[in-house]
């Protein structure tokens, strides 16, 4: 798959270079809550997100901005109109196809860690990669350590994760979102837990990945700080894109 | 060898750590498999064993094929027979049957015959008279078996269960008796003892007992009697030809069926095999087995319940696992393998220890003696411990544990991530 995606991304790199830079791109999305009664979340979302972009989505709670990262993510399918990432229209795959597409291209990190607490720290950040299984058990486990010291963890690596403190665990989980060298990374409120202390490191280490690897990564966030630090903001209200700027 | 499956295979390493992290519960689903296939092996075991055990004393007491003769009891009446006409009925009230002897005509020829045929182990003419057995006072009725000693020990081996006394002396001497030991019993008889014989016939003879037997089926022991064959033939008042019954045993048992019609035609007269005299108790197995099925079952779809239960425990308590499982790429067919791994390996190991248990508690119950004097008599249980019972328990077990896993497992599979991460 990933073969075939760079095959066809050379191609279109040759005549027309602005598409190949859209990695993420949204036509007129619409999404429906039908519990307790039908209501209009999304509302004709059309977002383009470049390759190597960081991009924070701000906006009040409801205001429907988490739900459309739900969807950018795959996770969530129930939604009209179309997104694509990169040309592949998400709607003509299957849900193991997206599974598949979420375990190499995607990785999350969520408000919550999200950490199985009887695996080590090492046996946590391995299992999106175990899944994939294009590396070897030692392999995977020299990257992961990699990762882990990346962010500063890899003494911690043989903990169990349950034994860690919530700043750590959080970077463990962003371990965890690296192993598989994805091209985008979704975050939700992946600050939204922490004391201001560990917010700010975990800005901080979004920043460099986003300068080092140059990951496209989108991240709904109530934390003005946070958001200030990302080139592009996107703001929702009501379900409608209202604001979407690039901080200079 | 289960540590690199773990390490290399994350479903399995996740299943092994859910059940570890639920001991307890863990180890009550288990138990609960291991009860079930326990009680499918000692029960199972038990009963297959009463049976055959009941099999085996029935085909060593019984003829494997009897020959017989008996009056025919559709007869058509005389008027009947010649008023052929079409035209008009006749109805004949209240028709006895006609006077047939039961007797078996050119016995000694037949047994002789018989005797010369390759599937035939033994032959031994038998001859019965309804007698009552008067000691004293005490009155039972029952019956009188005419035998040939040297051919029926042949036969049924009479001298394995000989309880008293000697078999041969029924031979040797005139005027002997051997009582089953349930009627001895009843009439207070014991060895060297004289006792009086009636039969229908008005005949009345005094005999010394010389032997109690004892076959094992206690409704038997409890109203016969062996007798010399001439004996009887006193006691009925016929001729010195006169035989009911030819008693055949077989090489090959299973061969009785076919054989029995063979020897209808060929003789001239009634047969019966082994399975047809038994009908009835072969009809009580089939009850018995029906009862042991309906009992096993109902323990494993209680033990499904136990693995049914935890499952969906770990399940609610390992929403977030499975929600953050599903989000970095792991299928609903992984995540339903995961907690199917864990009730088969609930129904392995508690299906192993339960095989095992069986097999303790069987041999354990097996090796205490008791007497049961009920149906038939034994001094101790026999189990079947035919690997078959084994093999069938395990399968079972681990069926019901798979089924009861399935649900559950289809439950976690269709766990919604967005759900549970939007939730928290």
């Amino acid at each position: 798959m990933r073969e075939q995606h760079k095959n066809i991304t050379g191609k279109n790199s040759g005549s027309s270079s602005a598409l190949s830079d859209v990695i993420i791109q949204t036509k007129h999305v619409d999404k429906y809550f039908y519990d307790p009664e039908k209501f209009k979340v999304l509302s004709d979302i059309n977002i383009q997100l470049k390759r190597a972009e960081f991009c924070s989505i701000m906006g009040a709670s409801g205001s429907g901005k988490s739900t459309l990262l739900y969807l950018l993510s795959t996770l969530d399918t129930d939604y009209e109109g179309e997104i694509w990432i990169d040309d592949t229209n998400l709607k003509t795959l299957s849900k193991n196809q997206l599974a598949e597409l979420r375990n190499e291209r995607i990785g999350f990190v969520f408000q919550f860690h999200y950490l199985l607490p009887e695996f080590t720290v090492l046996e946590n950040v391995k299992l999106p990669a175990l899944k994939l299984a294009r590396y070897s058990d030692a392999e995977i486990e020299q990257k992961a350590l990699e990762k882990l010291d990346i962010l500063g963890l890899r003494d911690q690596a043989l903990k169990r994760a349950n034994k860690l403190s919530g700043g750590q665990q959080q970077r463990v989980a962003i371990a965890r979102a690296l192993i598989n060298d994805p091209e985008i990374i979704f975050g939700d409120e992946p600050t939204g837990n922490l004391d201001s202390k560990n917010a700010q490191m975990v800005t901080g280490i979004l920043k460099e990945l986003k300068q080092e690897l140059k990951q496209t990564i989108l991240v709904v966030t109530h934390d003005n700080n946070f958001a200030a630090s990302t080139e592009r903001i996107i703001v929702f209200k009501d379900g409608e894109v209202v604001e979407d700027k690039y901080n200079s | 060898m289960f540590k690199k499956l773990a390490k290399q295979n994350p479903t399995f390493r996740i299943a092994l750590t859910h059940l570890l992290g639920k001991r307890r519960q863990t180890l009550v689903a288990m138990l609960g498999v291991t009860f079930g296939i326990a009680v499918f092996i000692f029960q199972a075991g038990l009963i297959m064993g009463f049976q055959t055990t009941f099999i085996d004393r029935t085909i060593n007491t019984t003829a494997n094929i009897r020959l017989f003769n008996e009056a025919d009891k559709n007869r058509r009446s005389l008027v009947e027979e010649f008023d052929t006409a079409a035209s008009h009925w006749t109805v004949v009230y209240s028709q006895k049957p006609k006077e047939v002897e039961p007797k078996i005509k050119n016995a000694s020829y037949i047994i002789h015959d018989i005797e010369r045929n390759p599937d035939v182990a033994g032959v031994s003419p038998f001859l019965a008279a309804q007698v009552i057995f008067r000691s004293g006072i005490t009155q039972k009725a029952g019956h009188a078996d005419g035998v040939d000693v040297r051919s029926e020990d042949k036969l049924f081996d009479m001298k394995q269960y000989m309880k008293e006394g000697d078999l041969l002396k029924l031979e040797t001497m005139s005027n002997a008796i051997i009582l089953g030991s349930g009627l001895a019993a009843d009439l207070g008889a014991k060895i060297n003892d004289n006792i009086t014989v009636v039969s229908q016939k008005g005949v009345s003879l005094s005999l010394k007992v010389v032997g109690i037997h004892e076959s094992g089926l206690t409704e038997i022991d409890k109203v016969r009697a062996y007798v010399k064959i001439n004996t009887a033939q006193k006691l009925l008042n016929t001729d010195a030809n006169y035989i009911t019954d030819i008693n055949i045993k077989l090489r090959n048992i299973d061969k009785a069926e076919e054989l029995a019609k063979d020897f209808q035609r060929k003789y001239n007269c009634k047969s019966e095999d082994w399975k047809q005299a038994n009908a009835n108790i072969f009809g009580i197995f089939k009850v018995q087995n029906m009862v042991t099925y309906l009992v096993i079952i109902s323990i494993l779809i209680v033990s499904g319940f136990g693995i049914f239960n935890i499952q969906m425990m770990i399940i609610y308590e390992k929403m977030g696992d499975i929600a953050i499982l599903k989000a970095i790429g792991y299928k609903d067919r992984d995540i339903k393998k995961i907690f199917l791994t864990e009730s088969i390996v609930i129904g392995i190991t508690g299906g192993l220890l339960g095989l095992l248990l069986g097999y303790i508690v069987s041999v354990i119950i097996g090796s205490i003696p008791i007497n049961v004097n009920g149906f038939i008599s034994v001094n101790h249980l026999t189990f079947n411990r035919d690997p078959i019972l084994f093999v069938l328990a395990f399968v079972f077990g681990i069926i019901a544990t798979s089924i009861a896993g399935y649900l559950p497992a289809r439950k976690a599979a269709k766990v919604d991530p967005v759900d549970i991460i939007r939730g928290k």
